[in-house]
């Protein structure tokens, strides 16, 4: 599953909530080719390919949150569009259509009854607010590690120090951990109870993941010609953040570089528990 | 029995090889200090050209890759088509003779360890490697032959000659790790055959029937036959080399301090840890697989694409596990594959109640895989580890055979006799999620206890 349908995933699970939907037979379509004819439950469109086709009409609500859906038949209900493509055709009959994102193409002979919009349009793609924004939240990671550098530098050293000793295992551990909890996080969303949960765990590990490339600057910092300990760890997450940038600008290669320090940091963070302790490795007979 | 070696075969390698085995009063590093040698020694016998032990790897990984591909695949879910499809037997039927199966490979294997070891076969690569041969060769004629059979009672004679060969094959199988590998790298020397043989089985056969099966395994087993037979029976340097490898690789990871004996409640507690994984795998999975709508998505798919993600989310759990268990305590591990595969059977559960004319999310395979490959891995190298060279046969015997065979073949009859009996695939999972998150609550609670035991036993009276 593409991981940045998760968020959109969540808003549409607690839009179908508040809509009163039945979420207990909620259909999730993640991926190939679907034609919806007759189908009662609400629908959420994931990666996948949907039509509604003419002469067909579907009672229950839609919501789009990537992919592509068609519709040519008729929507007896509410089509919410969060995000990916929706193509209406003239024949089209829609009972609602609620727009928050996503690119879309109405048939001006479409006949839709109700229509709302929430102003959540991407912005056009512009370099020099890219580069603001990333300016941005390096200097955030690198506040963050020159003031834990002051603060907890102990904590720092023991996670770099995993890093740095234990690549390997912090990656593999970074890795498993990733695995399961994003099925976890996104698997408690559906049970809508436990979506702040999920939410909370999604920003937990975001932050995890952040003091992971603060553990790296700081380890990058180490070898930096910079005599201040802050400063040194101020350079390196921006040196690290940069590479990072730079590596993923590179297909295949440099994907699996930013993957790998990725969670090199995040099982780093995780195995020495916030960096509170050394990471021992169990003893094996030499 | 084989001859003793006129000199010592591997000088040379003893003189540099870098795996003398520490004594109780060797100063080690400090564990987690850069001193810490964590290389794979692998690495260090390719670095050293030494090609002996590097044989014997390659021969260790070649072994437990087919011989678990025969049983995954040939022994479990062959003889269910054949016994359903080809025989027209009923599923409580084939839950019978799969137990018979079991209970006789278990029987057999745990009397073939303790002969080995009482003997000091587990010592003996030769005979060990003669045993294999035999083993090997009847199991051909057996995977010859089953495409033949065409009554239930010949399926019961072929099932428990079979059975006879599996419980010879465990121990002499799973004591090749202490002659072969190095206790640094039995970790991802398990990972190897345990990645590489769900790997292998979920891009072929496609079809699981027992034609394909046979027909595989045959063009496979004879060449293994013959290699095997040659090793075994003629003089070889090779073999004479191998077998005095056991002296710096025998003495398993858990045995200083010695580990606890077969007739120990702790002993008993990590069978009954491991036995509750396969039971659980197996009751869920054969269940899974007999509905068309997880299994036409997933293991047996048209795409190969789909396949190809499970084959290699078997290798990816595999690697994930060998790694892990190298670096963290077997109890941990056991932890991750409770909660995997409690959470697994959850997401199934959850697919069922909620979206069941859905096609199925790849995750739901997805996690499966990770969690087979953990225990796999686990298993594979747990029993040599808990192990001496004199205590292996009965110690693999008793864990593979309790843990590995009469676990899976127990819940593979428990399965089969719950679908004939007309339960629902969503209340039988259910049954599963309810022990797998039991054990996934139970068996922190027991590591607990059992440090609070330790604290309270050392605290001054």
């Amino acid at each position: 599953m593409n991981l940045e349908l998760i968020p959109m995933l969540l808003l549409s699970l607690l839009l179908l909530a508040s809509d009163g939907a039945d979420t207990a037979v909620a259909r999730l379509v993640l991926s190939g080719h679907h034609r919806l004819d007759d189908t009662q439950e609400a629908v959420i469109v994931g990666d996948a390919t949907v039509t509604i086709p003419t002469d067909t009409t579907v009672t229950a609500p839609i919501y789009v949150i990537g992919g592509t859906t068609r519709i040519t038949g008729t929507v007896d209900a509410r089509v919410t569009q969060i995000a990916g493509t929706l193509l209406i055709d003239g024949d089209a009959v829609i009972d609602g259509l609620r727009i928050i994102g996503g690119d879309r193409r109405v048939a001006p002979t479409a006949d839709i009854r109700h229509r709302s919009s929430v102003d959540l349009a991407t912005p056009t793609r512009n370099p020099v607010r890219s580069v603001v924004a990333l300016a941005v939240a390096t200097a955030a990671l690198a506040l963050v590690g020159a003031r834990l550098v002051r603060t907890r530098r102990r904590n720092l050293d023991n996670v770099a120090g995993a890093i740095a000793r234990h690549p390997l295992v912090t990656a593999t551990v970074g890795l498993l951990l990733l695995l399961t909890a994003l099925s976890l996080f996104v698997f408690m969303a559906f049970t809508l109870v436990l979506i702040p949960v999920s939410v909370l765990g999604l920003l937990a590990g975001l932050a995890v993941t952040a003091l992971g490339i603060i553990s790296w600057g700081h380890r990058l910092g180490q070898h930096l010609p910079v005599r201040q300990p802050h400063a040194a760890t101020t350079a390196g997450v921006a040196t690290v953040v940069v590479l990072l940038q730079l590596a993923g600008a590179v297909p295949v290669v440099g994907d699996l570089i930013v993957g790998f320090v990725l969670l090199s940091g995040l099982g780093a963070v995780t195995i020495t528990y916030l960096g509170f302790t050394e990471f021992h490795p169990a003893p094996l007979p030499d | 029995m084989s001859p003793a070696p006129r000199r010592h075969p591997n000088r040379a390698a003893v003189r540099s090889a870098p795996t003398a085995v520490s004594t109780p009063d060797s100063t080690d590093p400090p564990a987690g200090s850069d001193q810490t040698r964590r290389r794979l020694q692998l690495l260090e016998l390719i670095a050293h050209r030494q090609w002996v032990p590097l044989a014997g790897y390659g021969f260790y990984v070649a072994l437990l890759t087919a011989g678990y591909y025969y049983n995954l695949t040939f022994v479990q879910l062959g003889l269910i088509d054949l016994g359903t499809t080809r025989l027209g037997m009923t599923g409580r039927s084939v839950s019978l003779v799969m137990a018979v199966l079991a209970l006789v490979a278990l029987a057999v294997s745990v009397a073939t360890g303790v002969v080995m070891d009482r003997r000091g076969w587990s010592g003996d690569l030769r005979v060990k490697l003669r045993l294999l041969t035999v083993v090997t060769a009847v199991q051909l004629t057996l995977t010859v032959i089953a495409p033949l059979l065409a009554t239930a009672v010949g399926l019961v004679g072929w099932v428990v000659v079979c059975a006879a060969t599996i419980g010879v094959g465990m121990p002499v199988t799973f004591s090749f790790m202490a002659d072969l590998i190095p206790v640094r790298d039995r970790g991802f020397a398990a990972a190897v055959p345990a990645g590489l043989a769900f790997f292998v089985a979920a891009l072929y056969p496609q079809q699981w029937r027992v034609e394909e099966f046979s027909v595989v395994m045959a063009a496979a087993m004879t060449p293994a036959v013959v290699v095997l037979a040659l090793l075994a029976f003629r003089p070889s340097r090779l073999v004479d080399r191998l077998a005095t490898q056991q002296a710096r690789f025998g003495p398993g990871r858990f045995t200083r301090p010695p580990a606890p004996t077969v007739s120990t409640p702790a002993f008993a507690l990590i069978v009954a840890a491991m036995f509750a994984v396969f039971f659980i795998d197996s009751l869920g999975f054969l269940r899974i697989i007999d509905t068309p709508a997880y299994i036409t998505t997933s293991w047996q798919s048209p795409e190969i694409g789909v396949r190809v993600f499970i084959a290699v989310a078997h290798i990816v759990g595999a690697a994930i596990a060998g790694v892990l268990y190298t670096t963290f305590d077997w109890r941990w591990l056991l932890v991750w594959v409770y909660g995997l595969f409690g959470f697994t059977h959850l997401l199934y559960t959850f697919h069922l109640r909620t979206a069941a004319d859905a096609v199925p999310p790849l995750v739901l395979p997805g996690m499966y895989v990770l969690a087979v490959a953990f225990y796999t891995t686990l298993n594979f190298a747990l029993w040599p580890d808990l192990s001496t060279r004199d205590t292996i046969g009965t110690r693999c015997a008793v864990g593979v055979g309790v843990a590995g065979w009469l676990a899976s073949f127990s819940s593979t009859s428990l399965a089969l006799y719950s679908d004939a009996a007309g339960v629902s695939l969503l209340t039988h999972l259910r049954y599963v999620d309810a022990l797998a998150l039991l054990l996934v609550a139970a068996v922190p609670l027991l590591l607990y206890a059992a440090r609070v035991r330790t604290v309270a036993r050392q605290e001054p009276t």
